[in-house]
């Protein structure tokens, strides 16, 4: 697989993961729904944070 | 992928999103409240009243309908629903008698255990209310539903033309890449196919289910029309003798589905049932069981089951569709998990916007494109 869809791949099956845990059961199925689309917004605020431009930078 | 396919792509990426983005920022301001409308409701005292006394029963179905005509006479009972996450709040629905559709009705809503009749405001005098109209169709009915069910599938075709040009676009780039040092328009690229990209799952099964969601009253309407006709075509007796209560017909339909419990009832001689026949629906216990309906066809005057079936796949697609667009399957994080996606993506919509707004103009537009996507810039992020 190409370097350019690596991540963003990886970021879809987790949320596809995050989506239909829940809907499958309770429990650890909410920690794995909640997990798994915690992390792409995470990955976005990762970004955003570490780029944001800052005085004196 | 070729020059020539690639220019397609992008104008369908632009245009889809261009066409559905004001009605796209409505959809996320409105659906990031209603996310959480159990709480505002709970806050603004409009909760229905579902208290329960453990280990009090019920009271009888037919009993409760009695207590629901009290409320308008001259009208008769049509459907019997109970509410899938409170089996304290049954809903009532009275409509004119002799007509077979749902017009001109209203609701009753019933403690089930102690009968007390709540009323519930017109939908503009909630502010939950008012804010499902504008959501669902823009105060406009049928029409403007249908709309925004169009705008959703534009939204759908934008998420999957916004991943066709990602790949092409971001060659030279590393991911999660934000040039913020190098004027508003290649930031706001840079924020759109970062938060594009990252939120693009939900965001895709997101647009669907609400699309199809905006399609249910012609998705019902062709199940009602086609496999429920067609079941009580199959029992087409008329009616000679004294009908069945309403609790003896929902005996004999979760007798038909052991386990499963009461959804809604049909009484006969509506577009739900024939006019021989009450219609009982049942659901299951489970997250993904409770979404999904059963039919027992029984028999007003012989209280027997004649006929059952499972809903078809596309009533069912539409079922399962609510949870994955109202995002309340999974608790309070999942809520603000919800809420948070819908944030980003109208960030997304928003940056897509200013990267239109200031497209470069000149002829050398397409150089531009070239540079802004990579031969200038390929540092890690």
């Amino acid at each position: 697989m190409s370097g350019v869809w690596r991540i963003p791949t990886a970021l879809a099956l987790l949320s596809l993961v995050g989506l239909a845990a829940a809907i499958l059961g309770d429990g650890v199925w909410h920690w794995i729904c909640w997990a798994g689309l915690f992390i792409p917004l995470a990955v976005c605020a990762a970004k955003l944070w570490r780029q944001w431009p800052r005085a004196g930078a | 992928m070729t020059p020539a396919s690639l220019r397609g792509w992008r104008l369908v990426h632009r245009w889809t999103s261009l066409i559905c983005s004001v009605n796209l920022l409505i959809l996320c301001v409105t659906g990031l409240i209603l996310v959480f409308h159990h709480e505002i409701q709970h806050l603004m005292g409009e909760e229905l009243d579902t208290t329960r006394t453990e280990g009090q029963a019920h009271l009888p179905l037919q009993s409760l309908v009695d207590i629901a005509r009290k409320a308008d006479p001259a009208l008769v009972p049509k459907l019997f629903s109970v509410d899938p996450d409170d089996a304290g709040a049954n809903y009532i629905y009275l409509g004119a008698p002799g007509l077979r559709d749902f017009e001109d009705g209203r609701w009753v809503v019933l403690n089930a255990q102690t009968g007390a009749n709540q009323v519930l405001k017109p939908p503009e005098e909630t502010l939950t209310g008012f804010l499902l109209k504008l959501h669902v169709d823009l105060f406009t009915g049928f029409p403007g539903q249908m709309f925004v069910g169009v705008m959703g599938i534009l939204f759908v075709v934008s998420t999957v033309s916004g991943l066709v040009v990602y790949g092409p676009f971001m060659k030279k780039l590393a991911f999660g890449l934000l040039r913020f040092g190098r004027g508003p328009r290649i930031a706001n690229i840079d924020l759109h196919n970062l938060f594009g990209v990252a939120t693009l799952t939900w965001a895709f099964v997101v647009g669907l289910t609400g699309a199809i969601l905006s399609f249910s009253p012609l998705i019902v309407s062709y199940w009602q029309n086609t496999e429920l006709t067609a079941m009580a075509a199959r029992h087409a007796e008329p009616m000679t003798g004294t009908p069945i209560s309403i609790d003896q017909a929902a005996q004999a339909g979760q007798a038909a589905f052991p386990g499963k419990d009461l959804a809604f009832i049909a009484y006969p001689g509506n577009n739900y049932s024939s006019d021989r026949h009450f219609s009982v629906m049942v659901r299951g216990h489970t997250e993904l069981t409770k979404r999904l309906l059963s039919v027992a066809l029984v028999d007003a005057e012989t209280g027997k089951v004649v006929e059952t079936a499972d809903t078809p796949w596309y009533m069912t697609v539409l079922l399962l569709s609510g949870p994955f667009h109202f995002g309340d399957y999974g608790g309070l994080p999942l809520q603000i998990l919800w809420a948070l996606f819908t944030i980003v993506t109208g960030v997304v919509t928003v940056t897509g916007f200013i990267v239109w707004v200031k497209r470069p103009r000149s002829r050398t537009a397409g150089a531009e494109e070239r540079s802004i996507s990579g031969s200038k810039a390929g540092s890690k992020a």
